[in-house]
């Protein structure tokens, strides 16, 4: 066993100083299916501090339920601005409220763009509820981070091309990296510069992480762990044990979000 | 601290997933690059094929590999089709295998007392643990229904439960280990956040073990999550390997 210095560092630390870890893809609070130990801001700090985590960005489920929650998501950020910034959901099942959502978004700081969840709210990202909030999404160089699974109606990387054909200044993240359909999700990936592979549950997968990088390049990785759902280290042990190189591992772990978010912080 | 694997497979899959190791030499040299010593095996043959011929390509393949303890996959009695219970015990003496494996949902039978009553028998009285996924069905129940009735049928078998999935499952599991005090639960996708200090905060460690579902699953994920899980040195080298010696070595053949 010869272990890289990344990975040494991390089983004996359990964090590395060198490579900072962010987070794109968490939630925030309890939700319907599952029992949490660590829902509440201060409890996902702890666990980044644990793990090396320096930024989550996050969408709560009480936003992906209901829109008027979006808001209580700026007052966390406030709290917590070098640990947080926020993702904007919008529940496309309530159309009259798009263009309300829109206007606090553009009034609103701590958020970097905005969440869909359509496989929950069955509702496909190419339908025209949508069409307001990627226009505006567009015209203001915002991230995008999509709930995307394999052969879905509503969020399948088929659908995603369709979206990155017509938006080329959105960064799309592929939540969960299109799960189960990863062919397509890498071609789409490497196709298109603006669409990034988000690995949360996706990495734990064996195998498709060295996948991704051969194909897509380890600059259209970016990591996610959905937290409170999942162990960082869980994801973080993935990535390390996968046989890549440790730039890659430092492209998925925190360059290429820290490109991202340059722009927000 | 030294890693023992209790859910490892090896071979060709009816289905090919992304990576996989071939022979028991591949496998061991993956375990090579994760740093696990030693690995509760079974081949994907015990599994897509009848264990009438996977049983016996385990025992060959993983002959004179001493890190890698094979386990044997069950049918009902009745059909004989591994022969008698004293001939599947002598087979196991012979080549010191101490598991048993259960499929139902590929080999198509039922984990109730009338089918496999015999067998439960046997193996609560010689100590011999049962290993199944939490994904097999048979008969019409699946998940943790499947599990609630096989420990309703047989409270006192070591059941280990692997893979139970990482969308919560906490609320299905709890019930079962404050019953059951035989049931243990492999970590090889127990991801919740906080869910392993949690679980021995609640339950102690005993009854976590250390697995990683290889080939599906990447090891590294269940690895790095037990090495700073915060638990103590102690119940991180129970759940990493003590826990599992300990069933196996209590095994009467």
């Amino acid at each position: 066993m010869s272990f890289s210095a990344l990975i040494r560092e991390f089983m004996e630390k359990g964090r590395s100083n060198s490579c900072p870890v962010i987070d794109m893809h968490q939630h925030m609070g309890p939700f319907q299916g599952i029992y949490f130990p660590n829902p509440s801001p201060e409890d996902m700090i702890r666990t980044m501090n644990r793990c090396g985590v320096k930024m989550g960005v996050f969408c709560s489920h009480a936003a992906l339920i209901n829109p008027e929650a979006n808001i209580e998501m700026a007052e966390v950020v406030k709290r917590y601005p070098d640990r947080f910034r926020a993702y904007w959901s919008i529940n496309p099942t309530y159309p009259e409220r798009i263009e309300k959502e829109i206007n606090r978004f553009s009034k609103t700081e701590g958020f970097v763009g905005f969440k869909f969840l359509s496989d929950y709210h069955k509702y496909p990202i190419t339908g025209p509820r949508y069409k307001p909030v990627l226009d505006y999404a567009e015209d203001h160089d915002l991230l995008v981070l999509m709930h995307t699974w394999g052969r879905s109606p509503y969020d399948s990387p088929v659908l995603v091309e369709k979206l990155a054909e017509k938006y080329h200044r959105i960064k799309f993240l592929m939540g969960h990296s299109g799960y189960g359909e990863w062919e397509k999700s890498i071609q789409v990936a490497r196709n298109y510069p603006n669409v990034y592979l988000e690995l949360t549950a996706a990495y734990a997968v064996n195998g498709v992480i060295e996948w991704m990088v051969k194909e897509a390049g380890s600059e259209k990785i970016l990591f996610g762990t959905d937290l409170p759902w999942f162990d960082p280290h869980y994801g973080i042990g993935c990535v390390l044990f996968s046989k890549i190189t440790d730039e890659d591992r430092c492209n998925i772990l925190h360059r290429n979000a820290e490109r991202l978010l340059q722009p927000f912080l | 601290m030294k890693f023992f694997d209790c859910n490892e497979s090896f071979g060709r899959s009816i289905i090919r997933p992304i990576k996989f190791a071939e022979t028991a030499k591949d496998l061991l040299k993956e375990m090579d690059f994760y740093g696990i010593d030693e690995a509760l095996v079974f081949h994907s043959r015990q599994r897509d094929d009848s264990p009438v011929v996977g049983n016996e390509i385990l025992l060959n393949e993983i002959e004179g590999f001493e890190r890698l303890h094979g386990m044997f996959a069950i049918l009902p009695p009745q059909t004989e089709e591994l022969g008698s219970l004293e001939t599947i015990l002598e087979r196991m003496r012979a080549k010191n295998i101490r598991a048993f494996r259960a499929f139902p949902s590929e080999h198509k039978y039922l984990m109730t007392k009338t089918a496999l009553g015999s067998l439960y028998e046997l193996m609560v009285e010689r100590n011999i643990p049962l290993f199944i996924s939490v994904t097999e069905s048979c008969g019409g129940i699946s998940g943790w229904y499947l599990i609630e009735r096989i420990l309703s049928d047989a409270p006192d078998l070591t059941l280990v439960v692997t893979e139970h999935g990482s969308w919560g499952h906490d609320r299905f599991f709890r019930p079962l280990i404050e019953k059951y005090e035989n049931l243990y639960l492999d970590i090889s996708r127990y991801e919740l956040d906080g869910g392993i200090s949690d679980f021995c905060a609640n339950y102690g460690a005993e009854r976590l073990l250390f697995g990683t579902s290889f080939p599906q699953w990447n090891p590294g994920g269940p690895i790095l999550m037990l090495a700073q899980a915060d638990i103590t040195s102690k119940e991180r080298e129970m759940i990493a390997s003590g826990n599992l010696l300990r069933i196996l070595g209590r095994v009467r053949l």
